[in-house]
């Protein structure tokens, strides 16, 4: 196996163990591999034969705990298994027949040997390119019960600190909330703003001045600077002034940028946010020489957005696996009808002995497993395979390895068709939770799933205990919303913001307060959500401001 | 050793449980030899993993056993002793809907097999 595995920290293996390495080796393990029967939810079984029920040689149960002796294929039930060891010298390894895990008979405990599940896990991964069907069958792992959460909070709602103050008076609202004027189907510039103005990374590095308009060198130099313009207005945003603000400058010098989109046209609200992003990387870049590389750049907008995907293709013909590792700024996510599924919503309908999935209604958990599906690879797309020498048949399966402090998922709502020259727009509605959980996609979890109880160590991972039920850094909170109304050519974008625990819908130059069912029920288009950590810091400093700026400025109603 | 599924009862077994406990135990084969066949145990099987897991009855289990290996310490505890301790626990803290639910479904097979 070619993959980047780093087999670290194991148990030291027993007495037992040991002198049953040094006599065989690897060959009993070996001899196995053909009995290993995989499951689509990462278990391994051991079948002797197609529909035969192991039993202990000693008492005939079957519903015990069972293990196959590994060096004469005996099986024995837990209660026999110390008394075969003692009637048969030098049997003392054993194999778990439903787990596919290594039983030290003499120590009567579970052991580990990475040279076993390496034997094990070859078998799984060319298991799965081979039995990988298409449609919604494909099942690459079981779901824990984080997705139980996820989907409780849809049913009971979360719970948040609300302040006492009235609701209804338009000076108490959080700081920094203001309408942007439509300067003529703008509204995509304007729902992209409104989430990043809100984003408390990008807010609190503008407002502490670490792009200041007055000092950048490029615009002394006459050269144009999207981070100047945005500077202006968070000055705008935050100045307490709730009067609606035209973004006039940001818009002229974005289409002095990308001149094919200068036009009064409505745009992409997506392709906007990653130009934009872009712009900011490539100005801030240059004036402070921070590199270039994507990975290691410490402009905000890598800070902030930047994460790495993982991408492991692996052969169906001998298993060996090769993996990249790619960084981005957002996820898109496809969604369909048939996709946006999760396994579990899937599985229910093959309980019922129904073959139809539409029962069901996406979610972004179900878009979230499509998009880390082991997908197996067309005869067309047949890969160069190291190990075969030739090229072969592969899988291709994603993961995060790394999550960024703001994760930004799109959802693919325009599909262009080149083979038949149109376009449309996927209207379904999505089911979203407003706190997400995102250690089942991490590299960790979702190759750990694949393989069951194996020994692996992740490089560097150790920060994301995939064996605790949620770790503090995959877990995240929703800031913002936005959505998309109306069809493709006519729509209207409109920003849920959430702020301190209340949600606020910003439609161009008007902001009201809304309740969280409204949100939930709404079209959604992009999903910002921040680090757990990152949305307390900040409720924690809005509270501060709101109190002090709320009595300094009364302003005019808007 | 070999074994084979007719191999008759060990001699351990009480001479008093003839008949009545006999029949059920030689049923209860017959059903799971059925079941297996069919493939429908695998079904069931996947059933009450994915309903043990979505009542969170998994990570209490998980829960339970980090306790006790807390308690013990972690170079003292074997997987056997884990299981002898989280065994009753697991048993009783199954939902009964979970179980409603498997004997519906075992009941509904042997209706069908049967016809």
């Amino acid at each position: 196996m070619s993959a980047r595995i780093s087999f670290l920290k194991n148990p030291d293996p027993c007495n037992h163990l040991s002198n049953y390495k040094l006599r065989y080796g690897t060959d009993g393990y070996k001899s196995f591999q053909n009995l290993f029967s995989c499951f689509n939810d990462g278990r391994i079984k051991i079948k002797l034969q197609e529909i035969e029920i192991p039993r202990c040689s000693y008492c005939s149960v079957y519903q015990k705990r069972l293990y196959i002796c590994l060096i004469c294929r005996s099986i024995s039930c837990s209660s026999h298994i110390l008394l075969h060891t003692q009637l048969n010298k030098g049997h003392d390894i054993a194999i778990d027949v439903e787990r596919s895990e290594l039983y030290c008979c003499a120590c009567l405990d579970q052991v580990y040997d990475p040279e076993f599940d390496e034997v094990v896990v070859s078998k799984q991964l060319v298991g799965l390119g081979m039995s990988v069907k298409s449609g919604a069958d494909v099942v690459v792992a079981v779901r824990s019960n984080k997705k139980r959460r996820l989907d409780s909070q849809l049913i009971i709602g979360s719970k948040f600190l609300v302040s006492p103050r009235d609701r209804r008076e338009k000076w108490s609202f959080p700081l920094g909330l203001r309408g942007l004027n439509n300067l003529g189907s703008t509204c995509f510039m304007n729902a992209v703003l409104q989430a990043l103005v809100h984003a408390p990374p990008l807010r609190n590095f503008w407002l502490s001045g670490q792009h200041n308009r007055d000092l950048c060198p490029r615009r002394t130099m006459g050269l144009l600077c999207l981070p100047c313009d945005l500077d202006v207005i968070f000055a705008a945003m935050f100045s307490g002034d709730r009067t609606p603000y035209s973004p006039a400058h940001l818009l002229y010098s974005w289409w002095q940028h990308s001149t094919n989109l200068a036009t009064y046209e409505q745009q992409d609200s997506h392709e906007f946010f990653i130009s934009l992003l872009d712009r900011i990387h490539e100005n801030e870049g240059k004036t402070k020489c921070l590199y270039q590389d994507h990975e290691e750049c410490q402009c905000i907008t890598h800070k902030a957005f930047s994460g790495l995907l993982r991408s492991d293709v692996t052969c169906t013909t001998c298993g060996s696996t090769s993996t990249t590792y790619d960084p981005f700024i957002d996820i898109s996510l496809t969604l369909d009808s048939a996709n946006g599924f999760s396994p579990a919503d899937c599985r229910k309908n093959r309980y019922n002995g129904g073959p139809s999935v539409n029962a069901t209604m996406p979610t972004l958990s179900g878009c979230l497993d499509f998009f880390t599906r082991s997908e197996k690879l067309g005869p067309d797309q047949k890969l160069n395979c190291q190990s075969c020498g030739e090229k072969r048949e592969s899988s291709k399966q994603m993961s995060i390895r790394r999550l960024p402090l703001l994760l930004c998922l799109h959802v693919k709502r325009f599909e262009h068709s080149l083979t038949r020259k149109t376009s449309r727009k996927i209207d379904s509605y999505l089911q979203y939770p407003f706190r997400l959980n995102m250690s089942p996609y991490l590299s960790s979890s979702i190759i750990g799933k694949r393989f069951g109880n194996r020994m692996f160590a992740f490089d560097g991972e150790g920060e994301y205990d995939s064996s605790s039920s949620s770790s503090p850094s995959a877990e995240f909170e929703i800031f913002a919303v936005v959505t998309h109304s109306g069809m493709l050519e006519s729509g209207h974008y409109v920003t849920y913001l959430r702020l301190k625990g209340l949600w606020y819908k910003c439609d161009d130059a008007w902001i009201n307060e809304v309740e969280e069912e409204v949100v939930r029920g709404c079209e959604c288009y992009m999903l910002f959500y921040a680090q757990e950590k990152v949305i307390q810091k900040a409720h924690k400093e809005l509270s501060y401001q709101v109190i002090s700026m709320a009595d300094s400025f009364p302003f005019a109603d808007c | 050793m070999k074994h084979s599924v007719n191999r008759p009862p060990t001699p351990d077994e009480d001479d008093a449980s003839e008949g009545f406990e006999k029949d059920e135990v030689t049923l209860r084969e017959i059903i799971n030899v059925k079941l297996v066949e069919s493939g429908e145990k695998e079904n069931l099987m996947e059933l009450v993993r994915d309903r043990l897991v979505e009542c969170g009855w998994k990570d209490e289990m998980r829960i339970a056993c980090r306790e006790h290996v807390k308690k013990k310490g972690r170079k003292d505890v074997t997987v056997d002793e884990l299981i002898r301790v989280i065994t009753p626990k697991g048993r009783a803290s199954v939902p009964d809907s979970v179980k409603a639910e498997l004997l519906n479904r075992i009941q509904n097979f042997i209706v069908s097999a049967a016809l």
